[in-house]
């Protein structure tokens, strides 16, 4: 946990947010003491994305997580509630729960036999003899994690006692966040289980960054672009003249998306064509939502909620970093709810079809991840640029709103990053 | 007519060390002429689940398998370039008879070696990796020979996270 001081003034150096040229280290991609510190001072202190309500629907549900280093359950109990346990046993420490997902209304550690409930109770001991007549049990539960919300069925926690909100992280992202659901009539998504898993030998934040990147389709996914034309879904051009709209929006507290027009023309939006397709989802849309609003749901985007959460037109997508150099991502597609099946077998496909470790575009992502991975230990220049439409960028309602294939997002990121890796 | 119980577990074994050697040899669109005009391509997460509610890691009909033989031969990716190098072992070759007319359900283990060459230093490059898997095979007789009605292979850590798997397993 305890990061010197001296390395915290260093972990400050790592960004320079130069007005024209904005940079950063490629140390904040290789340095292990710069991991250790984003485990301790990011991902054990900020609100980290740790499931959807609809992993867990019934009582005695639950699935183990990792934040930052340590291992948590989340459970539902009988009273319908939704706890996040340290997954420790409170004797000698072993964890309580191995498997990823199950059924169990308790947990038994299997070193001593001692039970607890999936509340965090402890509700037996072996040979309790050998402890006092007056051993208070109720002090002795799994630990909870400081801090569990939800928002809209999204699950975060935070695993500092002190900090902001759920609301208040939230909230710069909030409004495209209720976009997102609304493709939805009855704005609620079911994941889809298991998920998608890949692995690459490279740094988190190279998925955060590329996530809402809009400048390098034209190249790392020109084969996915010739793909749509074999298919005569599109011409090479259309998709590059497409590429070009709409904005990336860099938002307070890290979060930031990338995101094309919104439009009620069947032929310019992916809502717009399945509403045309199937009237008895336009019906359902038109009731619950306004014009204004269907315009603002249609636009697709890419929404990253710092540190580990993106949100995509068919999956939830999850960052879970392994080392420096090692990160693992899960793509958990989802069903959205109150829509015809075949909207969302559709999806199902077309999710297939790019995403997932043998899709037609994630591993060309992932590939130049790994390039700029081995690059960045070339230190004869040692800083990346992130300054691509700088001087282009306004602000509007709090979000630097850059051109489609700007990089205010991703300066976004690293302004937080800073923030949370150089101040208390 | 009872075309199906003719075939032997040695003549699909032959096929099967075809199909391993075209995939090797990286010659894909041969590999994707073995299949059926309604042929399937599966790769599950979990096999347990169906597949078109489901997600996979590759559940291709014939026309997105000509897309993937389409994009690995004919467009520039990046995740095989460089190609990824492969040796296919196949073993344990157990075929049934289906109840329908000249079908057979082949059933193998295939371990696969994979490595990508690279320079010095680069990472995800030259470090050879192992698949093993459960394979089934439903095999159709046709006048063009036997071809692949249905491919499904099912990784031993199908459900675990994969570095790239654009090698075509």
């Amino acid at each position: 946990m305890a990061v010197g001081e001296r390395a915290v003034g260093r972990f400050r150096e790592l960004v320079d947010d130069d007005p024209r040229e904005f940079r950063i280290h490629g140390a904040v991609y290789t340095d292990p003491e710069v991991f250790v510190a984003e485990m301790a001072r990011i991902f054990e202190r900020s609100w980290v994305y740790v499931g959807h309500d609809s992993e867990l629907p019934a009582a005695g549900d639950y699935k183990t997580v990792v934040v930052g280093t340590q291992p948590l359950i989340l459970t539902r109990h009988e009273d319908g509630e939704i706890y996040c346990l340290y997954n420790r046993c409170r004797h000698r420490g072993a964890v309580v729960c191995r498997q990823e997902r199950g059924h169990s209304n308790f947990f038994r550690c299997r070193y001593h036999n001692w039970v607890y409930a999936n509340n965090g109770d402890l509700i037996g001991m072996s040979q309790s003899t050998g402890y006092p007549d007056d051993f208070d049990r109720s002090g002795y539960g799994l630990v909870r994690a400081p801090a569990l919300a939800a928002y809209r069925g999204l699950l975060f926690v935070r695993l500092a006692e002190q900090g902001p909100s759920l609301a208040e992280h939230l909230a710069p992202a909030r409004r495209y966040i209720d976009w997102w659901l609304g493709r939805s009539p009855v704005e609620e998504v079911e994941l889809v289980l298991p998920p998608h898993r890949y692995e690459y030998p490279g740094n988190w934040k190279l998925q955060v960054e590329n996530g809402y990147d809009g400048y390098h389709g034209n190249y790392v996914h020109l084969s996915w672009q010739r793909v749509l034309q074999l298919s005569r879904e599109s011409t090479v051009e259309e998709i590059q003249r497409y590429r070009q709209s709409g904005a990336a929006r860099g938002l307070a507290n890290g979060h930031g998306l990338l995101e094309r027009p919104g439009s009620l023309n069947p032929n310019a939006s992916w809502t717009a064509r399945m509403m045309q397709r199937y009237p008895e989802y336009a019906e359902a849309m038109r009731g619950r939502f306004s014009e204004e609003q269907l315009v603002a749901i249609s636009a697709r985007r890419n929404i990253f909620i710092f540190p580990n959460l993106y949100l995509f037109d068919t999956h939830i997508r999850v960052i879970m970093p392994k080392a420096a150099d090692r990160t693992e991502v899960q793509l958990y597609v989802y069903a959205l709810k109150g829509v015809p099946e075949v909207i969302n077998e559709g999806r199902f496909r077309g999710h297939e079809r790019f995403y997932g470790p043998a899709g037609f575009g994630a591993p060309d992502d992932i590939e130049v991840f790994t390039e700029v991975q081995t690059g960045v230990h070339a230190t004869g220049h040692g800083w990346n640029l992130l300054n691509r439409g700088q001087h282009r960028e306004r602000i509007e309602e709090g979000e630097w709103v850059g051109h489609t294939t700007d990089e205010a997002p991703q300066r976004s990121l690293y302004r937080h990053w800073r923030r949370m890796m150089a101040e208390a | 007519m009872g075309t199906a119980a003719t075939l032997g577990a040695e003549e699909a074994e032959r096929f099967l060390f075809a199909e391993a050697r075209l995939l090797d040899e990286r010659r894909f669109d041969e590999w994707e002429a073995l299949f059926t005009d309604d042929g399937v391509y599966l790769v599950p997460i979990d096999p347990a689940k169906e597949p078109s509610r489901s997600i996979s890691i590759i559940y291709d009909d014939r026309r997105r398998l000509g897309e993937r033989v389409f994009r690995q031969m004919k467009t520039p990716v990046l995740d095989q370039n460089p190609p990824s190098r492969t040796i296919r072992f196949v073993s344990n070759v157990e075929v049934a008879p289906d109840a329908a007319d000249g079908i057979a359900t082949v059933r193998c283990h295939q371990l696969i070696a994979e490595m990508r060459p690279g320079g010095p230093g680069q990472a995800g490059l030259n470090a050879p990796r192992w698949f093993a898997a459960r394979c089934e095979y439903r095999l159709r007789r046709t006048d063009g020979g036997l071809k692949i009605a249905a491919k499904k292979v099912v990784f031993l850590n199908s459900d675990l996270p994969h570095y790239n798997l654009s090698f075509i397993p």
